[in-house]
């Protein structure tokens, strides 16, 4: 038999557990993470899980309308495009391109920022005046035109695609990093710190990262449905994924040409974008709304 | 007022030095000749690749040569087009006004949307309202804007018929280029149909701008909630609920003004967002505006018009950022003392 | 007349862990022309207290009384508006950092003007805009700041902190109120000015016959300006009575300590002799103990403390406590003289 509480003992828990604690006793946020855990899950998984191949065509079946469509066929549960590829394979295997690609792009920039970011708010005077406003600078060239440039050196291709948009969110990261680094070096635990004789990265490591590290992963996520974003607007524009690889973006483009007589073709790519992109504002949202319970509690 | 006038100048002399640096290092980045990347002309003979070499200093070192490049740039010259091969500074004065006025109306549209719903969101604070328009402005801020375009003209131009889906204008107006901002262009010429006309290209305009305005109307509804819910919650609200004074003055009197000064920092930073969406947007309207020329030489691999375009753009985004800064401290009484930095 | 009448007001807030009362049954009363003073700790709900008064709580909280009379109307009966209504006009308040409860973007002429009510401008039309201007210089003149025309075109942070709290004074009295609630209106100034404030309060209380209510956590400043104290204890009524009967006959042991902690109490200290003070601190919200609040802390507590005393009366000096100080007045009086020996 178990033993009853009888004194009533404070639980206090840790600051990342009562912050996981308020966002899972959010049901919207909670909807957004397990619909994020579906497109990681499709991601790795889409080509285990996938029907068909996303480049075969079957050439008897082109421009078959989604299976509910009195003219589909279930085998084909969401049509095919103008080659007879099979939309639902291929939005598989976009996800793979578009959101797991957004993904790693996000964290490769997020620690490269994070790092020089950090190092850079060591700084101090004349050097870190000058940096303030060439960030600025920079920040103020829309992301998408700097990502254009960018392909525009390097040349079309999806690899290309990632590294202009992982070099377009380094600037971006820097600067929050710098700017919330900052902010806590004003603070009076790292003068105690100091005090205390520990070395700058001591108290970089130890002192100012766990307090950050909530920003940076809400940033994250905003950082992510922009990359989301850029990534499908490159591949629409041309200048990206190139074919026939089924990057969300890409195949909206090649469904253009027969809008008006399959339009799935250009429906579907466009209500997966939009849901990826749904998904992870909803997770941002959740741990907003939960870092600013927490902070009233 | 002075010195604050003469900070945000040194900031935009150095902004534009950066951007020309920039664009300058692209000739050298893209493939092909960096004086042919300048200068455009790809069919140039060897008497006139001398003389380019000779206009842009390419014998001197790099510092000499970004001079020159600086004051072909001072003077307007921004190179031919490899494409057209017509002087890019024509096309540019053709295409930037478009672009400008259809960011604007998108803006505008953004703004007169986007603050009064972020203002009601935050009154209405954790009631029905406030959530629904929440996850509104969410659906809007995940839309893709090529996709949400392509829907608006099934929708409006193909299914409805109401509006038209393409172009600046229709072709039946002649309207003389004054200053490239079709509005103001019609109201300036004196064609008999006049009116007709600003109708025409009102209805040209309103669903490109819409499309655009939905993302930065988003941007918008939250910031301005952000702001108000910071307001209400400051002591000076509570004074004023104590002074006696009706929710309907505390609001409209003293919330807003003081929330519209949190927001206006932000309208600089949208814009280049705005920006941005609307080069995609261009695109799909076939906007005659500088950014679906932009993509277009990028795709035909045009680098002096890539180059240009750039800088004219960025330099567009600059200044409006400088202007926007320019009415926060003319509105806020505070910002007009000394800060440093940004 | 009684102007203001309370009796058991409490104020609640949910937390994740139940109801807790911020404010657990306090009565107050005011009387026409009186200058009260409510002393109490940083966390005794004072200034809970003031605000559930003149009704700018947050919705947050929920305030409920056996007896809420202003001037013998009931409250209770009211709605929020016809309340907020009826108080507005005969109650004002001010706030402890003036500078930062005046709107920053609005010059402070604009303010004032907003705060005359058009019912007291007699003249037509065309006159008003003349009549709000002088009657904001009479304003400005009646607390004390002669430097008008610089005072009227400047914005708030241009100006210290006493002349914002001279103006925060003169805005509430441009409706020419009943009664003035002071929150702890010099705790962010020196005190030369603070005296100049204080000043400024008895006269408005003694030339225009307007009640105070001074909120402070400063004992032994409040009782050289108010005739009556309230001493409330995290969110629980101590004790209320005259100045003069709580500062040299405290009946409640957490009165006592007060006054022996203020700088009279302590002159007669030999050197190297401990300061007389009360253990431990006050209770947050999340860990309220039962019955007395002062209880954990108080050295006369006893078994019967477990539950909430009552209020008791003697002569007008209230308390609430199970074991007040009554027989050990006449031998404190001798006690004073001598030198104390900590807490006893």
């Amino acid at each position: 038999m178990a033993r009853e509480k009888i004194y009533q003992e404070e639980v206090f828990p840790s600051p990342f557990m009562q912050l996981w604690g308020i966002f899972r006793k959010t049901p919207v946020a909670m909807v957004g993470f397990c619909c994020f855990i579906f497109l990681i899950t499709l991601a790795i998984f889409a080509p285990i899980i996938s029907p068909y191949s996303p480049v075969e065509s079957n050439l008897e079946m082109l421009l078959l309308p989604p299976a509910w469509h009195p003219d589909g066929n279930v085998s084909y549960l969401l049509g095919t495009d103008e080659l007879g590829r099979d939309m639902l394979s291929r939005l598989m295997y976009g996800t793979s391109l578009t959101f797991g690609l957004s993904f790693i792009v996000v964290i490769f920039s997020l620690v490269i920022g994070v790092v020089i970011g950090s190092l850079s708010a060591l700084t101090r005077g004349f050097k870190s005046s000058f940096l303030n406003h060439f960030l600025d600078v920079i920040l103020s060239i829309p992301s998408l035109l700097l990502a254009i440039i960018i392909v525009a050196i390097l040349g079309p291709g999806i690899g290309n695609t990632v590294w202009a948009i992982a070099i377009v969110f380094i600037p971006q990261f820097i600067h929050i990093t710098r700017y919330a680094v900052k902010e806590e070096f004003r603070k009076d635990y790292v003068l105690a710190s100091r005090l205390d004789g520990a070395s700058n990265f001591r108290i970089l490591y130890y002192s100012v990262f766990p307090n950050i590290v909530e920003r940076l992963m809400s940033q994250a996520t905003l950082a992510q449905s922009a990359a989301i974003l850029d990534i499908a607007t490159l591949g629409f524009l041309g200048l990206g994924a190139q074919i026939p690889l089924p990057e969300w973006g890409a195949i909206l483009a090649n469904g253009l040409e027969h809008f008006y007589i399959a339009p799935w073709t250009v429906y579907l790519p466009g209500l997966a974008i939009l849901f990826a992109v749904v998904a992870t504002n909803l997770v941002g949202e959740g741990i907003r709304h939960a870092l600013k319970l927490r902070k009233e509690n | 007022m002075l010195t604050f006038t003469l900070r945000r100048l040194a900031l935009f002399l150095f902004t534009m030095m950066v951007l020309t640096l920039l664009s300058f290092s692209l000739s050298f980045l893209f493939p092909g000749d960096t004086v042919i990347n300048h200068s455009g002309q790809i069919n140039a003979t060897a008497t006139d690749l001398a003389k380019l070499n000779e206009a842009y200093q390419m014998d001197k070192n790099i510092f000499h040569q970004y001079t020159a490049y600086l004051q072909h740039i001072i003077h307007g010259d921004f190179g031919q087009s490899m494409a057209s091969q017509s002087p890019i500074s024509n096309e540019i004065i053709e295409l930037l006004p478009a672009t400008i006025e259809l960011s604007l109306v998108a803006l505008l549209i953004a703004m007169l949307v986007g603050i009064p719903l972020g203002f009601i969101a935050a009154i209405n604070h954790n009631k029905t309202s406030d959530n629904a328009i929440l996850s509104l402005a969410m659906i809007g801020y995940s839309i893709p804007v090529f996709w949400l375009g392509l829907l608006a003209i099934l929708l409006f131009s193909i299914g409805l018929g109401w509006l038209p889906s393409s172009g600046k204008i229709s072709l039946l107006f002649e309207i003389e280029f004054v200053t490239g901002i079709q509005f103001i262009d019609i109201l300036l010429s004196d064609s008999p149909y006049k009116w007709q006309a600003f109708n025409n290209a009102s209805a040209h305009i309103i669903l490109p701008a819409c499309v655009i305005a939905l993302a930065p109307a988003t941007i918008f509804i939250r910031l301005s909630r952000a702001a108000m819910i910071e307001v209400l919650a400051t002591s000076y609200i509570r004074a004023a609920r104590a002074k006696g004074l009706n929710f309907q003055q505390i609001i409209f009197r003293h919330a807003i003004r003081n929330a519209l000064i949190q927001i206006i920092r932000h309208v600089g930073l949208q814009f280049a967002n705005l920006v941005t969406l609307a080069m995609v947007t261009e695109v799909i309207f076939s906007w005659p505006g500088i950014g679906r020329w932009l993509i277009e030489s990028i795709s035909q691999r045009d680098y002096t018009a890539i180059q240009s375009g750039l800088l004219a753009l960025s330099c567009f985004i600059f200044i409006v950022h400088i202007l926007t800064d320019f009415i926060y401290a003319a509105l806020n009484p505070l910002a007009r003392g000394n800060n440093h930095g940004s | 007349m009684n102007l203001l009448d309370i009796r058991n007001l409490s104020i609640a807030l949910d937390t994740p862990t139940g109801r807790v009362l911020a404010v657990d049954r306090v009565s107050l009363s005011i009387k026409e022309g009186e200058f009260r003073g409510l002393v109490g700790e940083s966390g005794s709900g004072k200034s809970l207290l003031a605000q559930a008064i003149i009704g700018v709580l947050q919705d947050k909280w929920h305030v409920d009384a056996d007896r809420f009379h202003w001037r013998g109307i009931d409250l209770l009966r009211l709605t929020i508006d016809e309340r907020r209504a009826l108080l507005c006009r005969d109650i004002a308040m001010i706030f402890q950092e003036p500078m930062s409860c005046l709107d920053p973007t609005t010059l402070i002429g604009e303010q004032l003007s907003e705060a005359i009510d058009t019912s007291q401008l007699t003249g037509y039309f065309w006159q008003r805009r003349k009549q709000r201007k002088e009657a904001v210089i009479k304003l400005l003149h009646k607390v004390g700041i002669k430097k008008h025309s610089q005072c009227i075109n400047s914005y708030p942070h241009q100006l210290t902190e006493a002349i914002c709290q001279r103006v925060m004074i003169a805005i509430a009295l441009a409706g020419r109120p009943i009664l003035l609630i002071a929150d702890e209106p010099t705790a962010a100034m020196e005190s030369t000015n603070q005296g100049q404030i204080f000043r400024l309060l008895a006269n408005l209380n003694q030339l225009k016959n307007m009640s105070i209510l001074l909120i402070s956590h400063d004992l032994e400043n409040l009782t050289h300006w108010t005739s009556t104290i309230t001493v409330m204890y995290s969110g629980q009524f101590v004790e209320a009575g005259s100045t003069e009967k709580i500062f040299n006959k405290p009946m409640h042991p957490y009165t006592r300590a007060l006054v022996d902690s203020s700088t009279k109490a302590n002159l007669q200290l030999p050197t190297k002799s401990r300061l007389m003070t009360l253990p431990g601190s006050i209770p947050i919200l999340q860990h309220l103990p039962i019955g007395c609040r002062l209880g954990p802390r108080c050295p006369r507590a006893q078994q019967k403390c477990v539950s909430a005393p009552k209020v008791s009366n003697f002569h007008g000096h209230k308390v609430s406590c199970h074991y007040p100080l009554l027989r050990d007045a006449g031998k404190k009086e001798a006690v004073k003289h001598k030198t104390g020996k900590g807490i006893n």
